[in-house]
């Protein structure tokens, strides 16, 4: 064996190899493992937000964000008297737009029997109820309210719910809005529809209550379903006792209480309903704040402009909404552009859908959060995050929406990577979802805001009584959201 | 013509201007890049280190010292200022050996060792443990202590067990103390193995620094085979499967399919093989490009056919520190000890304890508490030889449980470790009812035994894990249950799989690799060895460029399945 000192040779192999590697890095591709395009069949992709990227595409880049004026100042119309100050596009919240959910609210702490309810329209970021829950409990813990509102028959993300548990058999069919553009009955306020089409085997849902304070027991459990031309039966089995009814789908929409008790859990099984459009549940105590979670993976938000209106008007008819929140973004950050006019176009024609949907409600569009990706072994905020965070802006400001900027709220630029780094974490190492400790204090955040507009608020709404005391008339202006002129408070 | 700015313009091409802030970047601390082994400015300043090192191979006390000033610089690039640490915690330890060394009495030797096992131990128990201990206590009693912002120190347990192995063997008499300060902080510092391993013992590892310093071709060739293979398995495939998927299902793993938390915990299984076998493939080479030969630290260890096998293949220089010194130090198998019998109480009490408080929501906890018990004792109450076994088994079991500590400070690594003692124990009591024929000749009965002993224990151990891996004990059930509730549905599985190609392609790569049968492994070995110098740099090459082309990937965008 050859024993002569190698120390040399050795370290010519290292050095040579790192010669070759200046070579290999000249000739070879820069990445392996490219992203390849995952075949969609059987994965959860909005076709809606293909159909208008690729349509925008094809036809001409429209200019860049020619319109994004930071400094460009936003002054509001006095409505009902109540005038928020100028802001400037930069800094956008838009809490003119929501006076008419604030003046509920005011009406709330006034009379604490009333009602204020929040339709929250969101992607995966709000799935298993996170955030959506912490925004409902920081509402119920301030203005009353118990329950965990509006719950879907099956969802891809209720094993991750706490907040209400639920279990379903697997011969549901359904529809969502997600990738179906003619349901076979239109989708319910939840964007899906669901069918207890089998004839031999039994199709159920069942629903526990979970442990989040204020929604620890079912209240006035209630079967949201649709219209159609055959009837049918459910069974209701709480506890020990099964309560048979019968399913009448006259209207467009139709409701059937479960039980006036506030209950643990029941077990609904459709029998003979082939055909009737099933929602889901509401569980609500009547009173105070309740907070609807509608999140659907992979959704960007655009499915929502092919609800039907006059279905939407049959829930609000129950539901009655005063604020709809747009939660949306993470779906639309993979695309490779920074031009999102195609985007803000797709989310206009959602926010007049709503309108038409739930006349005078109020509507916040909440942006993107951050995300990060690998630029060089680093990781940073994608390129994406600021150009559609300013589309988003720009279409709540033109559809006169409230705006919460997610992205600068949790810290603007690289913060995904703090709150994925940081110990204990707050996001996932995917980053871009929060984990259940980040939802929470996201949840936070977004009521913080929100609460900060109500006092606000309350302080415009006191001046002006106080202005109407002293005898000077209000200054009435009919602006073109809202145009109810009357005091309605103080008549 | 080549001229002085065509040179440099290709560099700036190449590697972008250099600026007197990157400059400085290489040698100051920064929290958020270590210095790995698998990244480039290793590389560039090993290069550099290397070459110095090779014209002062017929030094001794010169060499010594330029390794341990790189040494130290290597840690304090790692750890910022806490080298200061590493340099105090020797002092003290050299000093109390050369103290334990001269003192004749046995009772005052004893003393001396208690003291410094008591240091280290603290030492290690208030950088590592204060902030668990602390959570514990506060809510176990309500109390209300605030938590220390400590850092940890990069490596602090690999080198506070190994400056204990040479207290320890000094105390022992198994060797004799280094002649001086310099030689010991060597030892102690030796940068290839300072931060994750392998734990040298000094035993080992003393009688090389006063040979005469040689490398030959054999020596190289293997340096070379392991640094690649480490790098591969470490940086290729243990780093892209952990970030693209693994990570992702075990932050919230009811997001995910029964399938996927499945693959998830095999993912993680060969993540963590590669991830440490390959890091103490790197130091090993590395150090044997140096000259020194380090112990062997993993040999296939989901090839084995026991629990009691796995331990022998898995991180093997810790085990054996274990059992060297914890071990046979709270009585091996020979006699009962306070310590031996204090552990398992106070695990199996608790474990009791939490089966109460639990029964009113659920009785499965009780039932595990209960079963848990019921199989410790069973497995000395079977055995013919009960009191030797008992011992054996409580000292046994204390080892896991503390072996499980030393991994992280956290109620999982516990749990982790009581699952490894108490199969250990299981293990044991199998085989003295069905002790194994070891002159049987191969037939099929056995063939087919020997696949499902590896089988089953592959599988315990990947259950093991996920204890390991999940960020608390919810988390794991959370698996735990997901993967109970898994159907069969083929085509469901290849829509993932398909979703997470390279993911999956790179598991596979790595258990194929891991399966290999040697003969194999040391073709590959011949047909390596056998290539010319200029081969060898061709294939490192391009083994940096992977490498290099892994780290700039960028993630793969999650992706949602319907169903």
């Amino acid at each position: 064996m050859n024993t002569k000192s190698y120390f040399f040779q050795s370290f010519a192999i290292v050095a040579l190899a790192f010669v070759a590697f200046i070579g290999f890095k000249q000739v070879l591709p820069d990445k392996i493992f490219p992203e390849s395009k995952v075949d969609t069949k059987n994965v959860l992709v909005d076709s809606m937000l293909l159909e208008s990227f690729e349509k925008q595409s094809v036809s001409k880049k429209d200019s860049a964000d020619a319109d994004n004026q930071a400094d460009e100042d936003i002054v509001y119309d006095s409505n009902e008297g109540i005038e928020f100050p100028s802001e400037t596009f930069d800094n956008y919240k838009g809490y003119q737009y929501l006076i008419s959910f604030y003046d509920k609210l005011y009406q709330l702490e006034k009379h604490p029997e009333a009602k204020v309810r929040i339709a929250y329209y969101g992607d995966s970021m709000t799935d298993g109820d996170l955030i959506v829950q912490d925004v409902r409990t920081n509402y119920q813990e301030r203005f009353g309210g118990m329950g965990v509102g509006f719950v879907s028959i099956t969802s891809e993300s209720s094993a991750s719910r706490a907040s209400i548990k639920s279990l379903y058999s697997k011969n549901w069919k359904m529809q969502s809005y997600l990738n179906v553009k003619k349901p076979v009955s239109p989708f319910g306020v939840n964007g899906h529809v669901f069918f207890a089409n089998d004839k031999s085997n039994s199709t159920w849902v069942s629903y526990e209550a979970g442990l989040n304070k204020f929604s620890t027991t079912l209240d006035n459990p209630t079967l949201f379903y649709g219209r159609s031309s055959r009837t049918g039966k459910v069974n209701f089995i709480v506890g020990k006792d099964t309560i048979s009814k019968n399913l009448a789908p006259g209207n467009l929409v139709n409701t059937l209480k479960v039980t006036s008790k506030s209950i643990k859990g029941f077990k609904a099984k459709f029998v003979n309903a082939d055909s009737i459009p099933i929602y889901g549940f509401n569980f609500d105590n009547g009173s105070g704040v309740h907070v609807d979670n509608f999140s659907q993976r992979g959704n960007s938000g655009m499915p929502i402009s092919m609800f039907d209106a006059s279905v939407m008007q049959g829930f609000n008819n129950s539901l009655k909404y005063d604020l709809v929140i747009l939660h949306y973004g993470t779906n639309v950050l993979n695309y490779g552009t920074k031009n999102y006019s195609w985007y803000g176009k797709g989310m206009t024609k959602v926010v007049d859908k709503i309108k038409a949907s739930f006349p005078g409600v109020s509507i916040l569009i909440i942006s993107t959060a951050d995300k990060s990706t690998k630029y060089d072994m680093v990781m940073k905020t994608d390129s994406a995050v600021v150009p559609l965070m300013k589309a988003q802006k720009r279409y709540a400001l033109d559809t006169q929406s409230g705006f919460v900027n997610l992205y600068t709220l949790m810290g603007g630029d690289g913060s995904m990577v703090k709150w994925v780094d940081e110990s204990p974490a707050r996001a996932n190492k995917d980053y871009t979802h929060f984990n259940q400790r980040g939802a929470k204090a996201i949840g936070g955040l977004l009521y913080e805001q929100l609460n900060k507009g109500y006092e606000q608020y309350k302080a415009l709404r006191e001046k002006r009584e106080a202005d109407i005391k002293k005898g000077k008339t209000v200054r009435k202006t009919n602006t073109d959201s809202v145009s109810v002129i009357k005091d309605s408070v103080n008549e | 013509m080549i001229t002085v700015d065509s040179i440099n313009d290709w560099f700036v091409q190449n590697f972008g201007a250099l600026t007197l802030e990157q400059v400085k970047g290489w040698f100051i601390y920064n929290p958020e890049e270590k210095l790995l082994f698998n990244t480039g400015l290793f590389l560039g300043l090993f290069l550099v280190f290397y070459f110095v090192y090779a014209f002062l191979r017929k030094t001794f006390y010169l060499r010594l010292t330029y390794v341990i000033l790189f040494s130290l610089f290597f840690y304090y690039k790692s750890s910022g200022i806490y080298f200061l640490l590493l340099l105090l915690s020797s002092v003290v330890d050299y000093g109390l050996s050369q103290i334990i060394y001269k003192e004749a009495i046995k009772s005052r030797k004893k003393i001396y060792l208690v003291i410094s096992v008591i240091l280290n131990l603290g030492l290690l128990g208030y950088f590592k443990y204060m902030n668990f201990m602390i959570v514990t206590y506060n809510d176990m009693f309500h109390g209300n202590f605030e938590l220390h912002d400590v850092f940890l120190p990069v490596g602090i347990s690999f080198y506070t067990f190994q400056s204990m192995s040479y207290i320890i063997e000094i105390y022992r008499e198994e060797i004799k103390p280094t002649k001086n300060y310099i030689e010991y902080l060597f030892f102690v510092s030796f940068f290839p193995q300072l931060v994750a391993g392998p734990i040298v013992r000094a035993k080992d590892f003393l009688p090389q620094i006063y040979q005469k310093l040689n490398l030959t071709k054999a020596d190289v060739n293997n340096a070379l085979f392991l640094i690649i293979g480490g790098l591969i398995k470490k940086t290729v495939i243990s780093n892209y499967i952990s970030i693209n998927f693994v990570d992702r299902v075990f932050d919230s793993p009811m997001s995910y399919t029964s399938f996927e938390n499945l693959m998830a915990s095999y993912g993680y299984a060969i993540q963590i093989y590669c991830d440490f076998s390959g890091y103490s493939d790197m130091a090993i080479g590395i150090a044997l490009l140096l000259g020194f030969k380090l112990p062997a630290n993993f040999r296939t260890p989901y090839k084995s056919v026991s629990i009691t096998d796995f331990w022998r293949r898995w991180h093997i220089s810790l085990s054996t520190w274990l059992k060297d010194f914890l071990y046979i130090s709270i009585g091996g198998n020979r006699e009962g000890t306070f310590a031996g019998f204090l552990f398992p109480s106070i695990f199996f009490f608790g474990l009791l304890l939490w089966g109460i408080t639990n029964s009113a929501e659920s009785i499965i906890p009780l039932v595990i508490a209960v079963g848990g018990i019921a199989v410790f004792c069973l497995s000395f109450l079977l055995s013919s030889k009960l009191k030797q076994t008992m011992v054996t088994n409580f000292n046994l079991f204390t080892t896991m449980l503390l072996g499980g500590l030393w991994h992280g400070a956290g109620a999982q690594f516990i749990i982790w470790g009581a699952l490894h003692g108490l199969a250990l124990a299981v293990h044991k009591i199998f085989v003295e009812f069905f002790p194994s024929q070891k002159d049987s000749k191969s037939n099929v009965l056995s063939v087919i035994w020997k696949f499902f002993s590896i089988v089953l224990t592959f599988h315990f151990v990947v259950f093991c894990w996920i204890f390991f891996r999940a960020k608390d004990f919810d988390t794991a059930i959370q698996v735990i249950n997901n993967i109970g509730q898994l159907t069969f549905e083929p085509d469901h599985w290849q829509t993932i799989v398909l979703g997470y190609k390279n993911v999956f392609l790179l598991m596979l790569f790595g258990y194929v690799w891991h399966f290999l049968p040697e003969v194999v492994t040391a073709k590959m070995k011949l047909v390596f060895d056998k290539t010319p110098l200029i081969g060898k740099a061709i294939v490192l090459g391009f083994v940096y460029w992977i490498v290099y082309a892994t780290a700039v990937a960028g993630s793969q965008p999650f992706i949602y399945f319907q169903f």
